[in-house]
Parts: structure tokens; C-alpha cells; sequence
């Protein structure tokens, strides 16, 4: 079943227009990858899904548009992101931070087992649950942030360059958590990227996004192989 | 020896009452970014409805009870109405409409009330024999009430703050509101209880501070109120309700004890002094003593 539907998506900030009509799909269960360059409008579409700036086209989740909504509604329909670079709350602890991102729930007894759950598959962040969020570094602080957006439940999880400025080993650690999250816990992934390598081992699909438009679409697989891609996104 | 008590006493009690403008000033700060000016002519209009409501027969404290949750209201319809839709535009423009407000409350209390100096009911006994001993010196029954009501209302923002789930999202949003909103926290409705709360607290300070005034009701009763509070915010820090608090008592005490023992001060500079005050700390510490400096590692 086709979780998310995005036709012919238009977006930007003022008169600048960044995305010129991007379609993409995302099914259950699925984690799909997009690659581009810098400006490309990666961060533009996840922004965009997620409420913060306005749209044109179709979007929608479970079959009902998202246009429209602000961001906490979008998230109350179960579509969670990561931003880029700052998702946690500094002057708060990381029990705070993991307790903010439950704000739309009222199960208490959920929420301290899904607290519970995360500070597992998070071991670092069951260490510090007392420390402030902007004393952790900053692995830390980008696993608090998926985190602190998997607390309200998300069905489908958005996540812009979870990578960015990470050593590579806290990188790997972070990409196999995602993938642990996506196969056992049944949330779907839609992941921005630079690190095209580390993206196609977790992707099962891939867009490829230049200029604010969709340039190239398939399977992982069929992206590893591609020529050009491989010289353009992946060094070999 | 019960001079200098007598002395510290008052300044304890204007300190109180800084320090819970100065606590207003800050949780609008925090949420907004913005030093709501306007903060104590709110209060001065509220204070006035207060004194209103006694002249047509209610008890002083029914009273303040109005004066807070008109406080609420004001503070929350300012918010929605005025700041909301112009703060993204611009951050000067939410300082402007500050100042704009400050004079229309003010006009707007001379409008309905006149501008004669109205004898401002106190919440507790204040005749010139309540008072007990202590050491010496006297302590009077309404300082004492003032002492109480002030050390309620902070237990309860503190409580507030860092026990419920409104407090967690109100400092999240003050925090890091692109996130907060990602998190599915309302900001816009976080934003308008938050000026709502500092609405509540100014007023009550009205009320409070007005009967221990030398003016009384009067329309000019606040702004020297809100210079004091000002100054013990950036003193403690503008993001810092704790020193809010400590700010508060420190200016409160500092004034009672310069204009009391430097003559040449008298009853007239010590808010030349609290500017004084103003200017050193953003010179010198810009954060104040328990502001946050960015706590942050990317």
C-alpha cells in the first residue's frame, strides 16, 4: 500500500523557487533514499512534507493530502522529522527532549515503555538521560534527535542528512540503527543524503533530485550499478 | 541597627515585586525574543480595574483576582493579535508595538479612570500598628503578606516550569521552537499561555506593589516599576527565571539601602541607578549572572 504520494511538489522561500514539480512514492514499510548535490532541493522537499514552509502540487499520506497542515498536525498524522543539524532541545535533559517528543500523547504508561525502548536501541542516551541535550556531542545528539522524533510514533520517519559533520564509525552506528528501526519496528524511511554509499546499503530505492526536479528513479541495486551515478555520487 | 532592618525589610518587599515583573519579563522573553514594554502599563490598567471593582463594593481581593485573569486575557489577545502576525516579519516591529501598547494601556486607564491619584486598598492589614518586632525593627503585616504572596506565585511558576507537561513545553519551545513544532508541540497556542502567564504575574505585582507606593494609584505608578524590573531581569539574566528572582531582591535591597544611607541619591535617582545598573551589565556581562550562554555543540 502506498504510504506517501508526492506529485508535482513546488516549494521554496520567497520569490526563490527551489523545487520545480517533484514526484515521488514511498510504500509501507519501505526506506527510500533521495541523492542530489548541494541545492539540489533535498531539504527543501523534507521541509516542505513536514509542514514548515508552504506547497504546491499533491501530497499525500494514507491517502489524505497533507497541504495545508502545520507541522504539528502533520506530525499528529504520524509523519516525523529529523532536521537537519539542530533536532534536540540544548538547556533540556535528554529524558526532557525524549518527553517533548511525545507532546501529542497521552498514554503515560506508552510513553515510558517507548522512552524505555529508545534508551535501548540508544545505549548512549540511557547513560545520560539527566544530562542537558547541548552538553552531549554531537552522535549523541543526532541519535536523541531520531529519538526524540520517534517518540510520537511515527509511521513514516523523514530524516535530512543524519550524517552531516558525524565521525564515520558513529555515522555506521546511526545508519544501522535506522535499519534496525525500519525492519523491526515496521516505520518506514524517507532519507536525505550526501553519503550516497552508506545511503544505497540502507535504501531499497533511490531518487535522484537535481535542481529541484527528479531526474532519476530505481532500486538500489539498479543505482549501484549505474555508471554515471557511481562516478558522480559514489567515487569509483 | 533596626534602621538598617527596617530598611533591608522594604527593600525585600520592592525586591519581591521586581522580582516577579522581572519573572514576567522573562517568560515572554524567553518564548518571544521580545521585551514586552507594555508589560507594566498591563499591569497599571489591571491594577486600576482592581481598584474599580472595590469602589463599587467588592473586597480588594476579589479584586486581584480579576486584575490576574484580566492580566490572562490581555496578555493572550496581545499575543495572537498583534505579536503573532508581525513577529516573523521582523523582530524590531514586536518592540515597536511594545512601546505602542505601553502608551495606548496607559491612555486607556486615564480614559476610563481620570488621572487624580486613586488610594490603593491593600490585600492585608496596613495601618501604622500592624506590625511585630523583629530584633527592633518593625515588620509590618502587608510587607510580610507581600513577602508570601510573591514566594507563592514563583513556587508556582517553578512548578510550572519544570513539573508539567505545559512548563516542559513551554521551555521547548523557548528552547528550540522548529523543533518543538516538529515534535507536535502547538507553538502558537504555547506562545500566547506563555503571555498569558506573564500577564497573570504583572498584574498581580500591580496590585501588590500599588498600596506600598508612595504615589499610590496613580498613572505614572508602573513605569518606575518596570525600569526596576528591566534591570533585575538583565541582571539575572533575560532567559533566566531564577535570576529574575535573584535580580529582583538584589535591586530591590541595593535601592532601599543607597537611597537610605548615600544621601546625595535620595528619593529621586535610584532609578537613574537601576539605569546605571542597565548599562554596566550589558556592557560588562551581556548574559547577566544566570544567563545561558548558547549551549550548543554541532
Amino acid at each position: 500500500m502506498t504510504l506517501l504520494s508526492v506529485q508535482n511538489l513546488t516549494a521554496g522561500y520567497g520569490q526563490a523557487r527551489v523545487l520545480h514539480g517533484v514526484d515521488l512514492t514511498i510504500e509501507e514499510g519501505e526506506a527510500v533514499v533521495v541523492l542530489g548535490a548541494n541545492g539540489a532541493g533535498k531539504t527543501t522537499t523534507m521541509r516542505a512534507l513536514a509542514g514548515l514552509i508552504g506547497f504546491g502540487g499533491r501530497v499525500e499520506f494514507e491517502g489524505s493530502p497533507l497541504a495545508g497542515l502545520r507541522p504539528d498536525a502533520v506530525v499528529a498524522r504520524g509523519v516525523s522529522l529529523v532536521p537537519q543539524g539542530r533536532g534536540t532541545f540544548p538547556h533540556l535533559t535528554v529524558l526532557e527532549n525524549l518527553h517533548v517528543g511525545a507532546a501529542l500523547r497521552r498514554d503515560k504508561r506508552g510513553i515510558k515503555e517507548d522512552i524505555e525502548r529508545w534508551c535501548g536501541v540508544f545505549p548512549v542516551l540511557a547513560e545520560r538521560t539527566g544530562q542537558a541535550a547541548g552538553t552531549l556531542s554531537g552522535g549523541e545528539q543526532q541519535m536523541l534527535a531520531v529519538a526524540r522524533a520517534l517518540m510520537s510514533r511515527p509511521r513514516l520517519l523523514l530524516c535530512d542528512e543524519p550524517s552531516l559533520g558525524l565521525a564515520p564509525k558513529i555515522v555506521a552506528e546511526l545508519f544501522g540503527i535506522l535499519a534496525t528501526i525500519n525492519r523491526e519496528q515496521g516505520v518506514s524511511l524517507l532519507l536525505v543524503e550526501q553519503n550516497a554509499e552508506l545511503a544505497l546499503a540502507l535504501a531499497g530505492r533511490v531518487y535522484l533530485l537535481e535542481v529541484g526536479r527528479v531526474i532519476a528513479s530505481g532500486t538500489a541495486a539498479e543505482f549501484r550499478e549505474d555508471e554515471t551515478v557511481r562516478r558522480a555520487y559514489l567515487g569509483y | 541597627m533596626d534602621i538598617f532592618l527596617e530598611r533591608l525589610f522594604d527593600g525585600v518587599t520592592n525586591g519581591a515585586v521586581y522580582a516577579i515583573m522581572a519573572l514576567a519579563l522573562v517568560v515572554v522573553f524567553r518564548s518571544t525574543g521580545t521585551i514586552n514594554f507594555a508589560q507594566g502599563e498591563m499591569a497599571l490598567f489591571t491594577t486600576y480595574l482592581a481598584w474599580w471593582l472595590t469602589t463599587v463594593g467588592l473586597p480588594i481581593w476579589a479584586g486581584a483576582l480579576a486584575a490576574g485573569a484580566t492580566g490572562f486575557l490581555l496578555g493572550a489577545v496581545v499575543e495572537r493579535t498583534l505579536i503573532r502576525p508581525i513577529r516573523r516579519r521582523n523582530d524590531m516591529a514586536s518592540l515597536i508595538v511594545a512601546l505602542g501598547l505601553f502608551t495606548a494601556f496607559n491612555a486607556l486607564a486615564g480614559l476610563l479612570w481620570n488621572s487624580e491619584t486613586k488610594p490603593m486598598p491593600s490585600l492585608f492589614p496596613a495601618g501604622l500598628e500592624d506590625f511585630f518586632p523583629v530584633a527592633g525593627a518593625r515588620l509590618y503585616w502587608d510587607a510580610l503578606g507581600v513577602w508570601l504572596v510573591v514566594l507563592a506565585l514563583i513556587a508556582g511558576v517553578f512548578f510550572l516550569f519544570n513539573r508539567t507537561r505545559l512548563g516542559l513545553q513551554m521551555r521547548a519551545v523557548a528552547d528550540n521552537a522548529e523543533s518543538a513544532a516538529l515534535s507536535g508541540v502547538p507553538t502558537g497556542r504555547i506562545l500566547m499561555l506563555g503571555w498569558g502567564l506573564a500577564g497573570i504575574v504583572g498584574s498581580l505585582a500591580g496590585v501588590l506593589v500599588t498600596p506600598l507606593s508612595a504615589t499610590q494609584l496613580s498613572l505614572t505608578t508602573m513605569f518606575p516599576i518596570l525600569i526596576y524590573a528591566s534591570a533585575a531581569a538583565l541582571f539575572g539574566g533575560l532567559d533566566s527565571p531564577v535570576g529574575a528572582v535573584v535580580g529582583g531582591l538584589a535591586i530591590g535591597v541595593l535601592e532601599a539601602l543607597i537611597t537610605g544611607y548615600v544621601e546625595f541619591i535620595g528619593g529621586t535617582l535610584p532609578q537613574t541607578a537601576a539605569l546605571v545598573v542597565i548599562v554596566l551589565i550589558l556592557l560588562f556581562r551581556p548574559t547577566g549572572l544566570f544567563g545561558t550562554r548558547q549551549l550548543e555543540r554541532l
